[in-house]
């Protein structure tokens, strides 16, 4: 069975170093066949709540041209307490 | 030059608008949460009037109990199919799925939520109602955003600014202005019984409280729409399969006769829904907006529902509150502001971690 979607974003993150919003939103559509502006809202929704919760960072943004609109995209990086996160429940091994 | 320091502008405007928009969105989750928390009692007070319930004596504890225990079931049965159609509209049932299956590492705080919030805190605030009233059970849920806070802090260091809490102690004063005067003509020294509801008063502040640090701890990993889903899920099993069972066999209570009574009859059954229909959506707001601005911040707004519960018992019953409702309404909204008006960065980053140390706001002060 696949994770869940905010499972899958941090283990995503986990297997990289850092990774551009976009790259990421571009990997979770492949893995659930997801597509459209109202699952990328739900995704970036879900980015800037594990930012708030401290499991990952913010480690750079740009302003870039996206469908005709200039939008603020983040790049992101697994924070240690998202690591130590995963580990706690199981997305991660210890 | 200055094409650079025109793009560094933008960009430092784009990234406060940002979080203003995130900090806007969590404050309007917690404000919903008080408003239909309000609305609930309308339809919470009114299935008091219909049969089974009607017919039960006002001092008739452990039936009175009991009966609380099958609507709860009963109503959380009902909060469980709004989610439902909740989550099916917006794609997220199969990620309800994959959530729930996860339960020895994640769902499982979804289940201890469902006991603090459930069986704990709503059989505590009815011992509190029973046994001493309900001014006495309202003031003492009031006291729950300082738990959830407390909590929240040492469990996984979340951020409290100092203006935050005062804002929260001013929201906590104002609904304690609103209750309190009424609190005089309830309490009886002679109340043999009292104990017992100090004890349920405390049991709904820590449950509610409670509630949120331990929701917190499931969402930090999953959705929060889904979230709430389990935690349902939960609670009906908690119920169903444990404490109505339980209650059948070891007492004479009739509790297969409350739940037939309270389906066959369809009024009962219309202000369940209504209740329901309030309560998950309520619910869905609250831990959306914890996600968002923390779990003390979304507790204390979530707080002002003793005033939209005012508002609409007003409104349905046309019994005006008392002149003091207005000065508490002034606290409550005052406190509010105070919280709202946290810069919008620092509510971007809700916990203290030396990990997450390099945070937005650094990002933001590093922009020309």
């Amino acid at each position: 069975m696949k994770l869940h979607q905010k499972g899958f974003l941090l283990v995503a993150l986990s297997q990289v170093t850092n990774l551009w919003e976009q790259a990421l939103i571009a990997q979770t559509f492949v893995e659930y066949g997801l597509a459209g502006a109202y699952s990328e809202k739900t995704l970036r929704i879900a980015l800037d709540e594990l930012s708030a919760a401290g499991l990952i960072t913010r480690i750079d943004q740009k302003l870039a041209q996206h469908q005709g609109q200039q939008q603020l995209q983040f790049r992101y990086q697994l924070s240690d307490f998202g690591r130590l996160r995963m580990i706690d429940t199981g997305l991660l091994a210890g | 030059m200055t094409n650079l320091s025109a793009s560094g502008a933008l960009l430092k405007q784009a990234l406060h608008k940002h979080y203003a928009r995130n900090q806007r969105w969590g404050f309007m989750w917690a404000l919903w949460t008080a408003i239909l928390w309000g609305a609930w009692y309308v339809p919470g007070t009114a299935l008091w009037f219909e049969s089974p319930y009607v017919d039960i004596p006002a001092d008739a504890q452990s039936l009175r109990l009991a009966a609380t225990a099958v609507m709860t079931w009963v109503h959380a049965i009902t909060v469980f199919f709004f989610l439902l159609l909740w989550n099916l509209v917006l794609g997220k049932v199969k990620d309800y799925g994959r959530t729930m299956l996860r339960f020895r590492k994640i769902s499982k705080w979804y289940a201890l939520a469902s006991l603090c919030g459930g069986p704990m805190a709503i059989f505590g605030s009815y011992m509190a109602m029973g046994f001493i009233g309900p001014v006495f059970a309202a003031i003492s849920s009031l006291f729950y955003p300082v738990i959830g806070a407390i909590i929240a802090r040492l469990w996984y260091q979340e951020k409290i600014s100092k203006r935050a809490a005062i804002g929260m102690c001013i929201i906590i004063f104002g609904g304690m202005v609103i209750y309190g005067p009424s609190l005089f003509g309830e309490m009886d020294a002679s109340n043999p019984n009292a104990w017992l509801g100090y004890i349920g008063g405390i049991m709904s502040a820590i449950g509610w409280g409670s509630e949120g640090a331990v929701a917190g701890r499931a969402m930090d990993v999953s959705d929060p729409d889904v979230g709430i889903h389990c935690r349902f899920s939960f609670e009906i099993l908690f119920w169903g399969m444990l404490i109505l069972p339980a209650l059948m066999l070891f007492t004479d209570l009739p509790i297969q006769q409350l739940v037939i009574g309270t389906f066959t009859n369809s009024k009962a059954m219309l202000w369940i829904t209504l209740a329901a229909a309030c309560h998950a959506f309520c619910y869905t707001a609250f831990y959306k907006s914890f996600s968002l601005i923390g779990v003390g911040r979304g507790e204390a707004i979530g707080n002002l529902y003793a005033v939209f519960a005012l508002i609409f018992i007003a409104a349905f019953t046309l019994q005006l509150p008392q002149w003091y409702f207005i000065v508490g309404l002034v606290f409550t909204v005052l406190g509010s502001f105070v919280m709202f008006s946290e810069p919008a960065e620092s509510v971007a980053q809700l916990r203290d971690h030396e990990a997450s140390a390099n945070t937005n706001q650094t990002l933001a002060a590093e922009l020309p």
